[in-house]
């Protein structure tokens, strides 16, 4: 099929142009191994012929023995076409062939491309097996260059490691032996400082305004079902709403706008209030469910907040357009409001119209937070050690880009290049010569701008020195 | 010259003493003006009101707490026993009534129609007054307890452990001067008070307790002993409701230190009596210090009464320093300066020249000593 | 009591203080147009058996009063004589009382941090010792609170909770665990149980229900919290007040005669003190910190932009509780403040013996050096519950806009900020009768950590309870008085807030004024001591390195004036909070030069 293809190319190309002589074949032809895979590519670069081509096949030949001996590089299918090739190596893989006894002309090209290229990324080799190439320039007349052959066949092999993501494996590594650090560190008893989430601690606060006020708590798990993460980081925060709320003997009421979420709740609820030692003061009517209609779930809600005036109002999941219906809502019935959701869009009503609003990454890490068990504790310190590197990569990549720019100064292009495009990106350990020149064609395009910008300026000056002139006279 | 008050302990060998014998709460004495009561008779008793038990209905049959009332099977006075229906509710139609059984055994006290709650108490828990002290009944409180008065040697100790118990007196020790090891105290001493000389050690505590003395007495005590006999580090001097099995009396503080030999000798000649003992201090306002009470043979003669006027600081008074750097050394008032002098610490204060047995005398704020009194 | 004299006849006032263990006595005489304290005396108080009669130690002390004033205050049948003549009695006699353990009371409320809070304050700020708070939300199980409520013999019980219109359940739910553990009163069985309510108005009848039976004597005044944004602490502490007068006083022994000899109602003494540093705060518009320290507890008063507070520790003092405060504190803790080494065995059994005999007084330095180390400890962790407890009111509803995003700030912090303090005043025994001031003056800013500029005093006798109470009969004399006798002012610290870097410079500093002109730096870790005497102030203008804050904010200039006192100006370059080095033999060495720096005691003292 690919055969057939590649002679269809061919003779594409042959038909477009008409009539010439043949072509000079390509020169310098390297085959290599391509790093950081499984074995399975080669790259192959030469450079074009002498006189243009319209085209280049390229041929493969799976071959046992290191070096082409004595037969020259250049090699006429003509000259050698009446040749007989045999299979004579046993032990190489099926078709390889002795390197002495290499020829291509038997063979259909494994791939044609167009002439404007100069590489071609073989992907069908095996890894472990040597190849040689040939690559042939096709004029647009369809006439053919003598075979062009690589000098050394190259032998694709499996990278265990795939150099061009070491920065990556760096970073991971550091972030997870930090946040094992910090397990053990929280596992030892040693106090793990974490950042005071002012909505958690309002909880207490919040309920406690609810029991002295002599009013209920309401609790909106948010409108999506219990697939949804937040709804789950949402339940979360209840079981400890739900415990205070016990603790303290305080009504808890939660409508919900799917009944699995009211199902998961009840359990919820149930389990704190059990584990707050006061099991009779639970009361499962207090955990409804009202409607999956979104606006509908937020009229009754809202008619609820109304008629009873809750002291305290939760809102802890996803919402949508409801959250500054429901926070406006508890705002005008005097309640302490806590939110937390990561709806991006609805954050800044819950802010305005919240006492206390958790804003998503607070959302989830509540569940540390709230259990103080060790391990969701040393690995939310962690996680926050890898925000840590990140937020510094953002601004050492930002500030060295900037500098950059600003001084020209060829260093500086390359710390940034090296920030972007190796720890960030796929360039390796190293600085590679296509970064470098990169660099180099950057700075001589900010040349060619300001030389062009100053001659501009030189013409406007020169045209405005000219036009005064002539108003003096 | 103004009178300097200086309190001390009491070391006597014979004084009329009060014990006022009091319920905590009114009750009924057992005993009349005039009766001769030993330490272990039963002089008053009553009941002190159970335990409480709040139950909430309204939570537990889901009524608003207005209803309770009115779904209750027992009335408030009415006795219950363990696992009796206490209130039913009315359900639905007569149907889906909820049973509550009450938990505990006791009398209804209370039903709430604002909170919900019924309020049952558990059975009185009695109490008994015992006589603590040998001695003669002289007055009845009424329903309250009595004031049992004998004729005793009386010793107050600095700092005890552990409430009233009583027990005959058996002197452990050689002199005032030996530390009490737990070698000498033999398996005979069980329910004796056992009086050592100098420092107690946490070993002849645990020996004392293993032969089931009633009480330990001794000059001093380490605190670090105190902390690993008690499990705890004592922070503030108020004792007397530990529950440790025996009763410990300190006479002269912590550390190595020996007893005044003036209590040793006294506790000496009374060996083989019955005393009282009583470990509860309170060193805070309302101060009570432990004591050790040896009631005397009746009719042995008036208490005798001191040589002194009671708290008075006079030249040739034996006296006690409590503070370093003599700490626990005993000696006669030998000079009262009137005049403040500067101590060696910076600060002026009144002091008294103290003459040692050795004949040294050294200068002592009137603060760091006391008055051993008797 | 007899009605209160004309002002302007009063010429002699006698004040006497009743403290648990000892009763202090003052006279205060006109003199030349003026009020002045003019002598003192000292007696053990005599609650305790076997006297039994507090009036016993009142005469004992007013006895060396008038042998010192060469006046007879006594007469014939041991009673105080009144009105004076010129050679005979006083005008009048006041008094307060914190004998027999002062006032102890119960508080209940419903939600700890709320209504339970508030009760508490306005117990404390009454002068009681509070045992216990019971609330809804005190991890207790209801048998375990009934039986907490069995165990303690408070003097009177304040309950309180919910807001007007709130909840009522709660409410009398506590009640509901108050009247059945029918708490025993301290004094007398026949003595009915005070208990005042000040909760929720509309649960005042089912409370009155609840308390109709069981011997109880229900008072019911205005709600403490009346809406959960305002307290309203005033009704509730006069009542707590009038009862302390009328069942409690009356019940202690000797209180019946004591209450008929004065002129003005008996106070709780912290009550007194408490008025007399608010009445300061208020003339003069500043913020001031007062630390009683006494054998069992420690109090600790601060008006913060006239904010009252007042906190009892109640185990932290220095003879009954000074086992607790080691123990608190841990030996560790306390011997870093001491600058050679003590034995730890020998240490501990000093120290259990000052517990059981609690008047006794250090002879020798090093006796005194460690006592003086318990005591920082002691305010150290006296004035961390005072932070702890000194907060804006919880449980109140925010107004926040989109700016506030991140910073949502939480309700309930700490109104205790040592950089507005202006006024640090210290009193009771191991500070006030510290042989030397510089020694008073270290274990304050040791313990309290003041930052910025602020001023140093110590009540020379402790004679602001006095002056309290004189405050409510006779303001004028109480004014001048305190002015001029009370406070002993011992100078200003100068102390930078942050952390400077050791041996490098903490802030630069010239001094201008009629007797002292100097200029110089302070160095991280270094203190210092410049001569500045009692009545004269200067000008200083400190330049503090970057970081360090001295009130204007970090790294920048202050110029202020500092008035002097008995030791004078102390220029603090140690960094706040104070770190101590955590190696023994460093901190010695780091002790001592401190030591050295404000010379705490006389040079001989240093010894090691």
């Amino acid at each position: 099929m690919t055969r057939f293809l590649a002679v269809l190319m061919a003779m594409f190309f042959a038909v477009t142009v008409a009539y010439a002589a043949a072509p000079a074949p390509p020169t310098d032809v390297v085959a290599t191994d391509e790093p950081n895979d499984v074995g399975n590519q080669v790259q192959l670069t030469w450079k074009g012929s002498a006189g243009g081509a319209a085209g280049y096949m390229i041929f493969r030949k799976a071959v046992v023995g290191d070096q082409l001996s004595g037969a020259s590089q250049l090699e006429s299918v003509g000259e050698t076409a009446t040749g007989v090739t045999e299979p004579v190596n046993p032990e190489g893989p099926d078709g390889a062939v002795r390197i002495e006894d290499l020829s291509f002309a038997d063979d259909e090209p494994i791939a044609a491309v167009s002439g404007g290229e100069t590489s071609y990324l073989d992907e069908t080799v095996e890894a472990g097996t040597s190849y040689m190439y040939a690559v042939q320039a096709v004029s647009a007349t369809n006439e053919v260059s003598p075979l062009a052959i690589t000098e050394k066949p190259v032998t694709p092999t499996w990278d265990w490691i795939n150099e061009s993501k070491l920065w990556f494996l760096f970073i991971m590594l550091t972030i997870s032996l930090v946040v094992i650090l910090f397990v053990m560190i929280a596992k030892s008893g040693r106090p793990v400082k974490v950042r005071k989430i002012a909505g958690l601690e309002a909880v207490n606060e919040a309920v406690g305004r609810a029991t002295e006020m002599g009013r209920s708590c309401l609790f909106v798990p948010g409108i999506l079902d219990i697939n949804d993460i937040q709804t789950v980081a949402g339940l979360t925060v209840l079981s400890n709403v739900a415990k205070t709320a016990a603790k303290y003997d305080a009504k808890l009421e939660v409508p919900t706008a799917r009944s699995l979420v009211m199902t998961a709740a009840r359990e919820t609820v149930q389990g704190s209030f059990l584990s707050a030692g006061r099991p009779d003061a639970y009361n499962e009517d207090d955990i409804y469910y009202l409607t999956d209609e979104q606006f509908g779930y937020t009229a009754g809600v809202q008619g609820k907040m109304v008629r009873d005036k809750p002291a305290a109002c939760f809102y802890m999941g996803a919402f949508y357009a409801e959250s500054l219906i429901l926070a406006e809502t508890g705002n005008a019935i005097g309640a302490i409001q806590v939110a937390g959701t990561a709806m991006p869009s609805q954050l800044p009503f819950f802010v305005a119209a919240c006492d206390y609003t958790l804003i998503g990454e607070e959302f989830f890490a509540a569940s540390a937070y709230l259990s103080g068990d060790p391990e969701q504790l040393g690995s939310l310190k962690g996680q926050d050690m890898g925000k840590v590197i990140a937020a510094l990569l953002i601004v050492l990549g930002c500030l060295f880009s900037t500098l950059f720019v600003l001084t020209q100064s060829e260093k500086l292009g390359e710390i940034s290049a090296y920030i972007s495009e190796n720890i960030l990106g796929e360039e390796g350990l190293e600085l590679n010569d296509s970064q470098r020149e990169n660099i180099q064609a950057q700075m001589d395009q900010t040349k060619a701008v300001e030389a062009r910008n100053k001659s501009m300026a030189e013409l406007r000056q020169s045209i405005l020195d000219r036009a005064a002139g002539a108003d003096g006279t | 010259m103004a009178k300097a008050y200086t309190p001390g302990l009491l070391v006597t060998s014979n004084t009329r003493h009060r014990s006022r014998r009091q319920l905590p709460i009114k009750g009924e004495v057992k005993v009349s003006v005039g009766d001769q009561v030993q330490a272990e008779d039963v002089v008053a008793e009553t009941a002190l009101p159970g335990d409480v038990h709040p139950i909430n209905l309204a939570n537990q049959m889901s009524l608003p707490p207005a209803d309770v009332p009115e779904c209750m099977l027992k009335k408030e006075g009415d006795p219950i026993a363990h696992d009796e229906p206490l209130a039913r509710s009315k359900g639905l139609f007569g149907l889906f009534k909820t049973t509550v059984n009450c938990q505990h055994e006791g009398t209804v006290e209370t039903v709430s129609p604002v909170t919900g709650q019924v309020i049952v108490r558990g059975k009185p828990i009695p109490v008994d007054v015992h006589g603590y002290m040998a001695g003669k009944v002289v007055e009845v409180l009424q329903e309250e307890g009595c004031i049992i008065e004998a004729e005793v040697a009386f010793i107050q100790g600095i700092f005890g452990i552990g409430g009233e118990t009583h027990g005959k007196i058996r002197v452990a020790v050689g002199s005032h001067e030996q530390p009490l090891a737990p070698d000498d105290i033999t398996d005979d001493m069980s329910g004796c008070v056992v009086v050592g000389g100098g420092r107690m050690s946490v070993a002849s505590i645990q020996r004392a307790k293993a032969v089931g003395a009633a009480a330990i007495v001794s000059g001093g005590i380490d605190d670090e002993d105190l902390k690993n006999f008690l499990g705890y580090d004592l922070g503030v001097a108020i004792t007397g409701r530990e529950r440790v099995g025996l009763t410990i009396i300190v006479t002269e503080g912590f550390g190595e230190i020996a007893m005044a030999q003036r209590t040793f000798e006294l506790l000496k000649t009374h060996e083989g009596r019955e005393a009282s003992v009583n470990g509860a201090t309170q060193i805070r306002a309302g101060v009570m210090r432990p004591e050790i009470i040896i009631p005397l043979e009746s009719g042995s003669g008036e208490a005798a009464g001191g040589a002194h006027e009671e708290g008075l600081l006079e030249i040739g008074r034996a006296i006690r320093v409590i503070r370093d750097p003599w700490f626990g050394m005993i000696g006669e008032v030998s000079g009262l300066p009137s005049e403040p002098h500067v101590l060696d610490s910076g600060s002026k204060a009144r002091v008294l020249e103290v003459r040692f047995p050795h004949g040294e005398t050294a200068i002592v704020p009137r603060a760091n000593v006391e008055l051993i009194e008797g | 009591m007899t009605t209160a004299l004309d002002p302007e006849k009063i010429k002699v006032i006698l004040a006497t203080d009743c403290g648990s263990t000892t009763t202090k006595a003052i006279l205060i005489q006109y003199v030349d147009g003026e009020y002045r304290q003019t002598h003192r005396g000292e007696a053990p108080t005599t609650v305790e058996k076997p006297f039994a009669d507090v009036t016993m130690g009142v005469v004992n002390s007013v006895t060396e009063i008038g042998e010192l004033a060469n006046r007879r205050f006594i007469d014939d049948d041991g009673k105080i004589i009144s009105p004076a003549t010129e050679t005979e009695g006083c005008d009048i006699y006041i008094s307060t009382s914190s004998a027999g353990g002062g006032l102890q009371m119960m508080v209940a409320g419903v939600v700890r941090e709320m209504t339970g809070d508030s009760a508490k304050r306005a117990a404390l700020g009454a002068g009681a010792i509070v045992m216990d708070v019971i609330a809804s939300n005190d991890d207790r199980r209801p048998h375990e609170q009934i039986q907490r409520i069995r165990d303690l013999r408070p003097d009177m019980i304040l309950i309180s909770g919910g807001i007007d219109g709130g909840t009522t359940t709660h409410v009398i739910q506590i009640c509901e665990l108050v009247a059945p553990a029918k708490p025993q009163p301290r004094f007398g069985s026949d003595y009915e149980m005070p208990i005042i309510y000040a909760g929720n108005k509309e649960a005042r009848d089912s409370v009155t229900d609840v308390f109709r039976e069981g011997g109880f004597d229900l008072q019911i005044c205005e709600n403490l919290r009346p809406v959960l944004e305002m307290e309203n602490l005033g009704p509730a502490r006069d009542k707590i007040h009038d009862i302390f007068l009328e069942h409690v006083m009356a019940q202690a022994p000797g209180y019946d005669k004591l209450m008929t000899w004065t002129d003005a109602p008996i106070m709780p003494t912290p009550g007194a003190v408490g008025d007399i540093l608010q009445t300061v705060a208020r003339i003069q518009g500043i913020n001031v910190v007062g630390v009683d320290i006494g054998g069992a507890t420690t109090d600790v008063f601060s008006v913060f932009d006239e904010t009252f507070n007042r906190t009892v520790s109640a185990n932290l003092g220095m003879s009954y509780s000074i086992s607790n405060v080691c123990a608190e504190a841990t030996m560790p803790n306390v011997l870093r403040w001491v600058p050679f080494d003590m034995d730890e065995r020998q240490l501990r059994n000093h120290v259990k013996n000052k517990m059981i005999r609690p008047t006794t007084i250090p002879q020798t330095k090093e006796a005194l050096m460690f006592e003086q180390a318990v005591a920082r400890e002691a305010l150290r962790l006296a004035y961390i519950q005072h932070k702890e407890f000194a907060t804006t009111l919880k449980g109140v509803q925010k107004q926040r806009t989109v700016g506030d995003t991140f910073s949502q700030e939480s309700t309930g912090d700490t109104i205790v900020n040592n950089m507005k303090l202006d006024l640090l005043v210290a009193s009771g025994g191991v500070l006030s009768h510290a042989p030397r001031m510089h020694q008073t003056a270290m274990l304050l800013i040791d313990a309290f950590e003041p930052e910025g500029v602020t001023r140093l005093a110590k009540d020379s006798i402790f004679m602001m309870p006095h002056l309290g109470v004189l405050s409510a009969v006779h303001p004028q004399a109480a004014t001048q008085v305190f002015d001029r006798d009370c406070l002993i002012y011992l100078g200003t610290c100068v102390a930078g807030k942050g952390l400077p870097k050791p041996g490098k410079t903490c802030f630069k500093y010239t001094v201008k004024g009629d007797t002292l002109n100097e200029s110089g730096e302070i160095r991280g870790g270094d203190i210092t001591m410049l001569p500045l005497e009692p009545g004269q102030t200067a000008t200083i203008e400190c330049d503090p390195a970057r970081g360090i804050d001295l009130g204007a904010g970090p790294g920048k200039r202050i110029t202020k004036d500092v008035q002097g006192g008995t030791v004078g100006l102390i220029l603090d370059g140690r960094g706040r909070p104070l770190a101590l080095p955590e190696d023994r033999a460093t901190c010695q060495a780091t002790i001592g030069k401190w030591i050295e720096g404000v010379q705490m005691y006389e040079e001989e003292a240093v010894a090691v």
